[in-house]
């Protein structure tokens, strides 16, 4: 029962991945908004930044699963 | 003399799973549910022993990997027959501009001092993408199994201390611990612990992520729901996956090389 609560609570860091990819993917519509020459480049740090961000809330998912499973 | 063992453990069970998490529904909320959640995991987590040669387990994602290895020789065969310098045919320019496109891409991040190692990038990079790919045809993906993400970690770890020794000398490799002012060596002796750690995870979680969302979608609406999820976390995340695996490989390595 403790360990579903604190499963729950690991979840959370998901808040921060969405922030952060939120934020990244409105600047990078931005920056192709005003350059849609560099779209390649853009598109290839945006993917690199959204992976970076999503590993916390990865992160979050391996540690609710250990709760849960352990 | 052989000794093959074929002792077939139970098979992946989906519907009686499925059975359970419902049964488990309509029992008390608390404790059941976590419980039957729990087993479940458990389950997924667990490495199946497919068969057993000379007493050693073949696990089921070595079994996967070996029907990958099939296929991409196969297709390798297949599409390198008949190369001709002059007048090439459809098959080799469109093979000849992937291969290029993929070069460039390694290039461009690694330079002149890394293009040796861009041949097992491309190999690491189809190896995941086939890998992540599996599942749409009903094989349990190895990617899901912890113990082959760490394998490809510990690959890749070794290849990026390896490559950054090549090229700098001995050292100088060690003295780029020390780099930029010697108080970060601790930190940058702990990266050889994170980037390692930090790449597994990722690829393992995003693919035990999926697939577990996918077991939940399937309870709720097992019809058409799911088509757009599978699409999404079937094809384009898992090639994402792999690439965001080769490309912060290939970012890692950069460094040394430089």
């Amino acid at each position: 029962m403790i360990a579903a609560i604190g499963a729950g609570i690991a979840v959370f860091t998901g808040i921060g991945a969405g922030i952060g990819i939120g934020l990244a993917t409105a600047k990078a519509v931005e920056a192709v908004a005003r350059q849609p020459e560099a779209d390649s480049k853009i598109t290839k740090n945006l993917l690199l930044g959204c992976a970076l961000a999503e590993a916390t809330a990865i992160y979050g998912f391996v540690i609710g699963l250990l709760l849960i499973v352990m | 003399m052989l000794l093959i063992d074929i002792s077939l453990t139970q098979p992946y069970n989906k519907s009686n799973l499925l059975r359970n998490i419902l049964i488990g529904k309509n029992k008390r909320k608390d404790v059941e549910q976590t419980g039957d959640l729990g087993a479940k995991l458990t389950e997924e987590l667990q490495v199946e022993t497919t068969f057993r040669l000379f007493g050693m387990p073949i696990y089921e994602s070595v079994v996967v990997t070996w029907i990958i290895m099939a296929v991409i020789v196969i297709a390798c065969i297949c599409l390198t027959r008949n190369l001709k310098v002059e007048n090439p045919g459809k098959v080799q320019l469109f093979l000849e501009s992937a291969y290029r496109a993929g070069y460039n891409f390694f290039y461009d991040i690694l330079g002149e001092n890394g293009k040796q190692y861009i041949g097992y990038l491309i190999t690491v990079v189809l190896y995941i993408g086939f890998a992540n790919i599996m599942g749409i045809f009903g094989f349990k993906s190895p990617t899901k199994d912890l113990n082959v993400t760490v394998a490809l970690a510990l690959m890749s770890i070794v290849l990026i201390e390896y490559s950054a020794f090549h090229h700098k000398g001995g050292k100088k490799f060690i003295k780029s611990f020390a780099e930029p002012i010697a108080i970060v060596a601790p930190i940058n002796v702990l990266e050889l612990v994170v980037r390692p750690l930090s790449l597994c995870m990722r690829l393992f979680g995003n693919v035990l992520g999926a697939f577990v969302i996918m077991e939940l979608l399937k309870i709720i609406c097992p019809v058409i729901l799911p088509v757009p999820f599978c699409v999404y976390f079937d094809i384009f995340d898992g090639l994402i996956q792999a690439y965001v695996f080769v490309f912060l490989t290939s970012l890692f390595m950069k460094e040394g090389l430089e």
